[in-house]
């Protein structure tokens, strides 16, 4: 399974082949991932009759190429407008809009773009080197492991609600309470569902996060002239080309932020269940934690905005690699991309890589490839993207608010989640004129039930006994690695105050 | 003309017309008007998904019109069902695919809100037996080794949802020979899988098309009284036979269609066209190769009318109030 140099560059070349695949593709990807609702898996199903007819190897190379750029469109709504169209973006915003509303909006979707493409093309450079390796992280994580990496994420609701650390607990418990809302995981008994046969599955993902970012987004902003601030749209009417150039500048500065976060989302890309969006929010929470300046994050922070596209594109490659070694699909697209395969007879393990190489290794070559094309044809729209500012929130706020509720209506087809988008939009509001975050909400929402699934299953292997939490020594080191980053603020501002002192003494 | 002769025409014309119409009426003529809706209660591009693609593919060219799936998941398969039979309309155009199963043994383990005998199955398409599996990587060997193991510790035993005739079958086998089992509910045929290949739990029941011919899982036996995959379960044990358990054979997967009883009772003549078509289905060359193509198991599929739904929807529903408590809170 190991690869060789002369094999890597003859594959890539053989699926250079495939471009007339691969630019439809990719621009498609782009088109549903910018599109709140249209996520890559969702198109992915919508599109198996022509994927099932194809080649098993073009087939793949298509679905490959449409996940790894939805994976990048989906940060520009979440920048520009504040709607991260799929969970997998819910972090971007939360660094990626301030910039934007204070007139940085190329600046941020460079940025975006910059670290998505460099993360991407390191993972999955990654991964092809270390396959043997990462293939064998879901034997060692279970659901005691996993319990701590959800808690590493919900425990960002602590650090962005440093300001008010009350309201943010208050909110994150709210989106906790809103998570269990629908079937249990055990007996699928219905809790909190008022009713409500759309609410057994859970609240609905997609309406909640839109409804939180984007709709109560645009009741703020309607309240305004136009999204950005007074100075922001001095900025960007003078905006030309500097501001794409000063975005690539900066990603490339924070070269080892892209590298650190990319990595840790190539890892839990490769857990089955993990996701983007747990990637993301862990990557923000452990790059503020490990910041000299974390008391700029959430303002329009350059680091707070790489680390989490970095890490929900270091997911992309890592989701393949379970699948394609010991056929288990490490997220929701690849079950698809399962499903695909299976139908044409694939079997799954390392095998495959000798047997039909093109299918293995050619999903990392196309990988590389849809990246590049990505750099090459993305980065220079970020200055007519940007533009979507400019216009008066009398337009904009509809024009939102209408494209949300197609969103929510898109991934379940029920006008239910119409209604739920405009609840969970009209509670964002709330929130943001009441000081709490919505992010917090959020967090809970989605990790929420990941946790809950995690915790119950692991109860019951142990028949009821809590100490099951710390029976695994890979468990115990995240245990460790948790209560340390948790209590390394305070552990800084001590040793601070600390050195202060002492220099003062010595004064 | 007067309007004596008038009418004798008119009422000519109208006989003609129902004279000439009659025996494509008596057969459901002018049916189906439009696409005829599948309401598939779990996700898309899960097994449920497959068959009904494989089938429908088929199924269309007899009927004329496309078959539309709509998928809702959700509270296993309750709330797909319970949208059946809020929104389908009575014409015989609404239909839904479920695993009858699992789904059957839902409403034993909590009844839902519509009558049972609002609804019916008609067309049986499988009958997939439910298995026991492990890992490769598993120090434990044969079924008899499971046993002898679950009569030393708890074993934990991965299934996709507690009330499944697969995790039935696995508390029948327990209760019979003595052995601990700890049912885990992981939602589904891959991660049910997944928590076996990857050792979180011992081993699991699946219906076994969803664990054969997968890397890494060995099939150790079948709740059923003969092996009709021994290429993709090879030296399976035949469960219910080898260890007495006094149970009929326990299909895990058994997809088949489901109708309103009103919309059957209101169209008689529109619900034979659907049974009649649909065994056609079964004969159809293309069919076959659908299923062999999508790696699906040809020996595995078993055409079955009403009768055949009926015996299967009672003996599961027997046997799941036999162990309704182990399968609640």
């Amino acid at each position: 399974m190991a690869l060789d140099f002369g094999v890597f560059v003859s594959l890539f070349v053989d699926t250079l082949d495939y471009w007339w695949i691969i630019i439809p593709a990719t621009l498609l990807g782009i088109l549903v991932g910018a599109i709140p609702g249209f996520s890559a898996a969702n198109t992915i199903i919508i599109l198996l009759p022509l994927t099932l007819s194809m080649e098993p190897a073009t087939g793949m190379i298509f679905m490959v190429a449409l996940y790894t750029a939805s994976r990048l469109g989906a940060g520009i709504p979440a920048i520009l407008v504040n709607i991260p169209g799929t969970a997998g973006a819910a972090a971007t915003p939360l660094d990626g809009y301030p910039m934007a509303v204070a007139g940085r909006g190329q600046q941020a979707l460079a940025i975006s773009f910059t670290a998505s493409v460099a993360a991407g093309l390191i993972t999955t450079v990654a991964a092809l080197i270390l396959i043997p390796w990462l293939s064998q992280v879901a034997f060692h994580l279970h659901s005691v492991e996993m319990i701590v990496v959800m808690l590493f994420g919900i425990s960002l609701i602590a650090t962005i609600s440093a300001g008010d650390t009350i309201k943010g607990l208050i909110a994150g418990f709210f989106g906790l309470m809103i998570g269990y809302i629908g079937a249990d995981v055990v007996y699928e008994a219905p809790r909190g569902t008022f009713g409500f046969l759309e609410l057994y599955d859970k609240v609905p993902l997609i309406p909640a996060l839109v409804g939180l970012f984007a709709i109560s987004e645009a009741f703020v902003v309607i309240e305004r002239n136009t999204i950005l601030s007074e100075q922001g749209a001095v900025k960007q009417q003078h905006a030309g080309w500097g501001p794409t150039f000063e975005g690539i500048r900066d990603t490339l500065v924070h070269w080892k932020e892209v590298v650190w976060t990319s990595l840790l989302g190539l890892v839990i890309g490769v857990i089955p269940g993990a996701g983007a969006a747990i990637a993301s929010f862990v990557a923000y929470q452990q790059s503020r934690i490990l910041s000299k300046t974390p008391e700029l994050y959430g303002t329009g922070h350059v680091p707070g905005l790489i680390a989490p596209e970095s890490a929900n594109n270091g997911v992309t490659s890592g989701t393949l690699i379970p699948l394609l070694i010991i056929g288990v699909p490490g997220g929701a697209t690849a079950a698809i991309m399962a499903v695909v395969l299976e139908y044409h007879g694939v079997a799954f393990g390392p095998d495959l890589f000798d047997s039909q190489p093109m299918i293995a290794y050619g999903s990392f070559t196309a990988m590389l490839i849809t990246y590049i094309l990505l750099g090459l044809m993305i980065l220079p729209l970020t200055r007519y993207f940007s533009h979507v500012m400019v216009v008066p929130t009398v337009y904009m706020a509809p024009i939102l608010i209408a494209f949300t509720l197609v969103g929510s209506f898109v991934p379940r087809a029920y006008v239910f989640d119409m209604g739920v988008a405009i609840v969970f939009g009209v509670i964002g509001y709330i929130a943001r004129r009441t000081g709490y975050h919505v992010a917090a909400i959020l967090i809970g929402v989605i990790l929420g039930p990941l946790l809950e699934n995690y915790f119950l299953r692991a109860l019951r292997i142990s028949q009821g006994d809590l100490t099951v939490l710390f029976s695994s020594a890979i468990g115990n080191t995240l245990w460790v690695l948790l209560l340390l980053s948790l209590l390394a603020p305070g552990l800084k501002r001590y040793l601070g105050r600390l050195k202060s002192a002492k220099t003062n003494a010595t004064k | 003309m007067n309007n004596q002769n008038r009418r004798l025409f008119l009422k000519l014309t109208a006989a003609g017309l129902a004279a000439a119409g009659m025996p494509a009426l008596s057969y459901g003529a002018g049916f189906p008007e439009r696409t005829i809706k599948v309401f598939i209660p779990t996700r898309a591009g899960g097994g449920a998904d497959r068959n009904f693609r494989n089938f429908g593919g088929v199924w269309k060219d007899y009927l004329g019109v496309e078959l539309e799936p709509s998928f809702y998941p959700g509270a296993a398969g309750r709330v797909g069902y319970e949208t059946y039979m809020g929104k389908a309309e009575d014409d015989c155009h609404d239909l839904i695919f479920g695993n009858m199963g699992p789904e059957v043994l839902n409403w034993v383990v909590k009844k839902p809100n519509f009558s049972l005998d609002d609804y019916f199955y008609f067309l049986m398409v499988d009958a997939d037996p439910g298995c026991v599996f492990i890992s490769e990587k598993s120090s434990m060997k044969t079924l008899d080794d499971v046993v002898a193991e679950g009569k030393k510790r708890t074993l934990t035993v991965a299934t996709s949802r507690l009330a499944h005739p697969a995790s039935l079958g696995m508390l029948v086998l327990a209760n019979k020979t003595g052995m601990k089992v700890n049912l885990i509910p992981l939602s589904g045929g891959k991660n049910t899988r997944n928590g076996v290949l990857t050792g979180e739990v011992d081993l699991g029941v699946l219906p076994v098309t969803t664990a054969m011919g997968r890397k890494g899982i060995k099939v150790l036996g079948l709740f059923d009284e003969r092996n009709l995959v021994p290429e993709d379960a090879p030296g399976a044990v035949l469960i219910n036979t080898e260890y007495k358990l006094g149970i009929p054979p326990l299909a895990a997967g058994a997809r088949a269609f489901g109708i309103k009883t009103a919309a059957a009772e209101k169209y008689p003549d529109r619900f034979d066209k659907l049974r009649e078509t649909g065994m056609k289905v079964f004969t159809d060359p293309a069919y076959k190769e659908a299923v062999t193509k999508g790696k699906g198991s040809w020996a595995l599929i078993a055409p079955g009318g009403i009768a055949e739904c009926r015996k299967y929807v009672d003996n599961i529903t027997a046997l799941g109030q036999e162990y309704r408590g182990l399968l609640t809170g």
